[in-house]
């Protein structure tokens, strides 16, 4: 698979203080890769300099195989596509002149602005001042605004951290197209059921580090302790193992009568998490 | 060098709506005609009062609307998405000051309209009033680079209010402060100079070193804010 992000030892310290030490991964073409990481862990830092808005201390970064500093040339950044805790808007101005001013800037016809606003859940507030809009909706028009152009990389930092599950699941279904059509999507996060939703592989970082790497379902798979909890009638719950016997066992409960329920122990990546690096997500 | 016309006019169309909207910034924009209004009735104003409305004008109406609309980007995050668009340099840099420019085009001709002035070369005057109007485009976009908001821009742009709308006044003072002869150079005290000669019946050929002084403080300006953009960019 081809590469669209290429990172080899990365490192940025800022004065006495390691942000990030010796990272190293790849994002292939189409994959959507999740950086997860508690704040403060050097996620923000990883894509302020994959979008050249910052340079690193040592190592290399590669992004559509030139080195990430290039896209501070114009014609490069119409590639990319990029969502930050940060990112503003014309608050005295609608919605819809807003991103008719990127549609302008990335050459994309105004039609692309009904569609977009309908993938974040916004059709019926075009025409609001953006001044009026709530957090969560100015969270999604400047999501609307990141992938108004079909960029083919698109990076978004901490994308849902303002909204609710409805308007959460919205941006999903909207990536979800984003990803069918072919872009790939870095994202950074700290919420373990945005990734496992999204993410085809996750890395999990810490303190400048980079823990784990895999896909969640592998990661799941790693750190499972490969048994099942049984909750039976008089309350009592029961962890039965994975195999033989526990079958016959689970067979025994099942056949008088006696289960309410049966959970698998298979962990979240947030348990995960905490096992590997010690700290709690948030 | 290619400079994209729809995105430099899709920058200036945005500005215009946002400051049409920004009671605040564009007011200042009647503070000059204000006074030429009132300066006009009272007729026969000598050349200096004149240009120190038209001076009066380039700090308030072009360094200071551009400084307050570049902090304000600033200020809303909103410059750092411009800057990752594939808008280059200069078609963001000459976008977000275009509507500067025509303003002060507009207010410039209105004050000179009530001040009933019409230069004995309108060409020679018009061609340093636009040179002038770059390098004040040019000094409030480095002022509003620098600040953090449009409040943190009102302030910065005083001192610069003060030297250039009034600065040609302190040669008055040059004989007991032989330092204060600098002040013949700033930009704005050229732009009297130019028009005291072109009243006298000078030509672009008499005026040339008038015209260089004022281009010299263009291309500085321009370099300066060129250098502190491209240091934006980056964190």
């Amino acid at each position: 698979m081809e590469n669209i992000i290429e990172v080899r030892s990365l490192a940025k310290i800022f004065g006495n203080q390691t942000a990030l030490a010796d990272v190293s991964f790849n994002v292939g073409k189409g994959e959507t890769f999740g950086f997860l990481g508690p704040s403060g862990s050097g996620k923000t830092t990883t894509i302020k300099i994959l979008t050249a808005q910052m340079s690193q201390t040592d190592g290399e970064a590669f992004v559509f195989g030139s080195p990430a500093a290039d896209l501070r040339k114009p014609d490069k950044r119409s590639k990319i596509g990029i969502l930050t805790d940060n990112s503003g808007l014309y608050e005295r101005l609608s919605v819809y002149d807003n991103l008719k001013l990127y549609c302008d800037l990335y050459d994309v016809s105004y039609t692309r602005i009904e569609e977009v606003l309908q993938m974040v859940n916004l059709e019926d507030t075009k025409k609001k001042k953006v001044a009026k809009l709530s957090k969560g909706m100015l969270q999604r028009v400047n999501l609307a605004r990141a992938f108004l152009h079909k960029p083919a990389l698109l990076f978004l930092d901490e994308p849902t951290s303002a909204l609710d599950p409805v308007n959460t699941k919205h941006i999903y279904k909207g990536l979800q197209t984003l990803k069918e059509e072919g872009t790939t999507i870095f994202l950074t996060t700290h919420d373990m059921n945005e990734a496992e939703e999204l993410c085809d592989r996750v890395a999990f970082l810490n303190k400048g580090t980079i823990q784990l790497l895999d896909s969640p379902k592998s990661l799941r798979r790693q750190f499972t302790d490969h048994t099942i909890t049984v909750e039976l009638v008089d309350g009592n719950k029961e962890i039965i193992d994975i195999g033989a016997n526990g079958a016959s066992k689970l067979y025994n409960y099942m056949s008088e009568n006696k289960v309410i329920s049966i959970n698998s122990n298979e962990p979240t990546l947030g348990d995960i998490f905490v096992e590997v690096t010690g700290r709690k997500l948030s | 060098m290619n400079m994209s016309i729809k995105r430099l006019m899709a920058i200036f169309n945005k500005d215009y709506k946002d400051l049409s909207r920004n009671l605040y910034v564009s007011f200042t924009v009647v503070v000059p005609l204000f006074l030429a209004a009132f300066m006009g009735r009272q007729g026969n104003i000598a050349l200096e009062q004149q240009y120190m409305v038209y001076n009066l004008t380039l700090c308030l109406v072009t360094a200071y609307i551009q400084c307050a609309l570049i902090a304000e980007e600033k200020e809303k995050n909103t410059l750092r998405n411009l800057m990752l668009s594939p808008a280059s340099t200069m078609e963001i840099l000459a976008g977000k000051g275009l509507l500067s420019f025509a303003t002060t085009l507009l207010v410039l001709g209105l004050s000179a309209f009530f001040l009933d002035y019409m230069p004995k070369d309108l060409i020679v005057v018009t061609a340093a009033m636009v040179l002038s109007a770059i390098f004040y485009i040019g000094l409030g976009t480095a002022l509003g680079l620098m600040t953090k908001s449009a409040m943190e821009a009102s302030v910065i742009i005083m001192p610069f209010v003060f030297v250039f709308s009034f600065g040609t006044s302190l040669s008055f003072f040059a004989d007991k402060y032989p330092f204060l002869h600098a002040a013949d150079y700033l930009p704005n005290a050229q732009l009297l100079l130019l028009a005291k000669e072109v009243e006298l019946g000078a030509g672009f050929a008499d005026v040339w070193s008038n015209l260089g002084i004022i281009a010299i403080w263009v291309v500085v300006m321009t370099a300066i804010t060129v250098a502190i953009y491209r240091k934006r960019m980056v964190d």
